[in-house]
């Protein structure tokens, strides 16, 4: 098999296929902080993609409960618990357990398990519940005793698919011009192998047309310059899309490569599994940290103390303040003085958000209108 | 290729040709380690459940599980495989009967078809692989599908097959709105999504894939392979079949042109070989996962 590069397990590992990044690759940082679980971008995604016949439990994007929730049913724990000896050698951030494609068994290109269709049927399952008891007279206070967050998940269009992988027909492809990984629905026959080996589960099998459909990255947005649905829709600003450039090609200017490979303040989701996943997260600063590590790798304490001093950072808080700010993709951004400016491909200006909103104090009596006004916002 | 998978294979080839083929018990004549094919004279290709068999001469097959190339199946859960052919001047037909304790006619993520398979080489004096062909070795495949014929015998099988009690606000694009009227609603099914926008919504159809197929009218494809995962479906479909399953066996009848005019379809000499693929729904198999047979000759008795 051959050996293709993983930076974020810091080591070679093996992969089906040759090493073949694409010309620009898809990613998003998500601020799990930030995030209410409101489903705006869940239902923004299902009304636009998935409201089809057979996509009835269908969610290219879902937001669970960690710890308890997850969506299909404990996709992650399956994996995990398949996944034998997950360490991490700290002081070089390299991990020495197997990816899941090393750790396939014979006969099998990814170390893989199929759902039953009944694991799909609770999305909210486990929602809102915490780690444990809260006791009378606890109160919070850093890390917390009692926890939980929300965990936003997309398909994370990852450099090494393993659905890609998986696809005995080759009908699954990562597209060159943006990275974003496609099921093409005129060749796939419905094997259901990419559903069994993407450990995310973002992969779905439609019982209807009886082949496999997966997030599509909202590419007729991208191809026009503009940002996914569930990033525009998302009313916490959580989340910024763009492209990340290749660890050695990181640009400063570029909001996502800055986060990702400058500030390392935003880690992907379970990196031991080895696909290089493009969705990042800001881990939520109040849980325990052996849980974070496992979710997020090694990282994850340098990522929140970056996140803690973010205003000391103004150009981090620069790149923070263009999550959500504008529908089209920024490619790069300075900030002048209190502002962050965001331009677009062409290095046209596309946004301006100053870091503190501006604070108007109107009088309580209007004497112009003869009315009384509270300030309400 | 490495060595562990040469000896892998060259010890498959070598198990089923010593096991490829046994005498059947079937009181009806029997034949060893071929396929005998014997004239008669109907053979209807609009009924192929008509098709009388009992003069054809069986052949019990043992079947392997696929474990040459990943994905696969580990051990096989059909074991063996009974086939009987007929021809007349028009058609040729084969009977292929397996035991399976369950019938297996719906998908959804974790439940698969029952399946079968013939493969025939483009070129009998040269065939190509027995795993469908390799490059510049094309095969003709045959391949029936219980869901399929469930499609035909009683409607499309569509969420409400699997989940009745599924329950959907709306759907967009319904071209018959559906109402309750003193009591719950119906669901909507397949035939009420036929617009171009409701189909947006169901990217398979839309894209004419032809495992989306909503009006299917036989429950065979026939398909055309130069090697594994190159398996595609022929623009001109002309053979049909039909499967019974009773007493815990299926039977599937699969008829075919004699000669065929399509230039994707396999000549049939009076001697070339034929494969055969069991697909058990019960076992999860699909794909590449699945019980097969290597080439075995097949011989057209002339009269």
């Amino acid at each position: 098999m051959p050996k293709v590069k993983n930076w974020q397990i810091n080591r070679e590992m093996e992969y089906p296929y040759e090493e073949n990044r694409p010309k620009r690759q898809i990613g998003y940082v998500f601020d799990i902080n930030k995030c209410i679980a409101c489903q705006t971008c869940t239902v923004a995604c299902k009304t636009t993609w998935t409201s089809g016949k057979g996509q009835e439990v269908m969610f290219w994007n879902n937001v669970e409960t960690k710890p308890y929730g997850g969506y299909p049913i404990q996709w992650d724990i399956e994996v995990l618990q398949r996944l034998d000896g997950q360490s991490w050698d700290d002081e070089k951030q390299t991990y020495e357990g197997k990816t899941v494609f090393e750790a396939a068994p014979q006969g099998e290109r990814v170390l893989g398990w199929l759902p039953k269709e009944e694991d799909y049927a609770y999305p909210n399952l486990g929602e809102d519940e915490c780690a444990g008891i809260v006791e009378k007279g606890q109160y919070f206070t850093g890390i917390h005793p009692v926890w939980m967050f929300y965990l936003a998940r997309i398909c994370n269009h990852c450099t090494y698919p393993a659905c890609l992988a998986a696809c005995p027909r080759k009908a699954i492809y990562k597209r060159q011009e943006d990275g974003i990984v496609l099921i093409d629905q005129s060749r796939c026959r419905g094997y259901r192998e990419c559903v069994r080996a993407c450990p995310y589960k973002k992969t779905f099998f439609n019982l209807v047309t009886r082949v496999s459909e997966k997030c599509i990255g909202c590419y007729p947005l991208i191809e026009k310059g503009e940002q996914p649905r569930c990033v525009q829709t998302c009313i916490g600003k959580i989340r910024l899309q763009g492209f990340l450039s290749k660890p050695e090609e990181a640009r400063r200017d570029n909001p996502i490569d800055l986060i990702v490979h400058f500030k390392k303040v935003a880690l992907p989701l379970f990196p031991q599994f080895g696909l290089e996943p493009n969705v990042y997260y800001i881990p939520p600063v109040h849980v325990p940290r052996d849980f974070l590590e496992q979710l997020f790798g090694p990282g994850v304490e340098s990522a929140i103390e970056t996140y803690r001093n973010v205003h000391e950072d103004k150009e981090l808080l620069g790149a923070f303040m263009l999550f959500g700010a504008s529908p089209k993709i920024i490619h790069s951004f300075r900030v002048k003085g209190e502002t962050a400016i965001g331009y677009d491909e062409k290095g046209d200006e596309v946004v301006r958000v100053p870091f503190s909103e501006p604070l108007y104090i109107r009088p309580y009596f209007d004497r112009k209108h003869d009315t009384y006004r509270h300030n309400i916002s | 290729m490495q060595k562990t998978t040469v000896l892998h294979i060259i010890g498959v080839v070598l198990i089923a040709f010593f096991l490829g083929c046994q005498q059947s018990p079937e009181p009806q004549g029997s034949t060893e380690n071929q396929i005998i094919s014997v004239p008669v004279a109907q053979i209807s290709f609009d009924d192929p459940r008509s098709i009388n068999f009992n003069r054809a001469p069986a052949t019990t097959i043992k079947m392997l599980p696929q474990n040459i190339i990943a994905p696969i199946l580990k051990t096989a859960s059909v074991t063996e495989l009974t086939v009987r052919s007929v021809y007349n001047q028009d058609w040729i037909a084969f009977q292929l009967e397996w035991e399976d304790q369950t019938r297996n006619a719906v998908v959804d993520v974790d439940k698969f078809t029952d399946q079968v398979a013939i493969q025939f080489p483009l070129d009998p004096n040269n065939p190509p692989s027995f795993m469908m062909g390799n490059k510049d070795g094309r095969v003709h495949i045959i391949h029936w599908k219980a869901i399929w014929q469930d499609d035909i015998d009683k409607g499309y099988r569509d969420v409400q097959t699997l989940h009745p009690n599924y329950w959907v606000d709306m759907y967009f694009f319904v071209d018959e709105p559906v109402f309750a009227e003193g009591e719950l609603p119906k669901e909507p099914n397949i035939r009420h999504f036929q617009s171009i926008e409701a189909q947006r919504y169901m990217p398979g159809i839309f894209t004419r894939n032809p495992v989306s197929l909503v009006n299917r009218t036989t429950p065979v494809e026939e398909a055309m392979a130069e090697g594994f995962g190159t398996f595609t479906t022929q623009p001109r479909q002309n053979a049909n079949g039909w499967g019974t399953w009773q007493n815990n066996r299926w039977k599937v009848v699969i008829v075919r042109p004699l000669v065929s005019e399509d230039v994707n379809d396999a000549p049939i000499p009076a001697k070339t070989v034929i494969a055969f693929a069991v697909w058990d729904g019960g076992d999860k198999n699909i794909g590449s996962r699945k019980n097969y047979t290597p080439w075995i000759p097949l011989i057209r008795q002339i009269q």
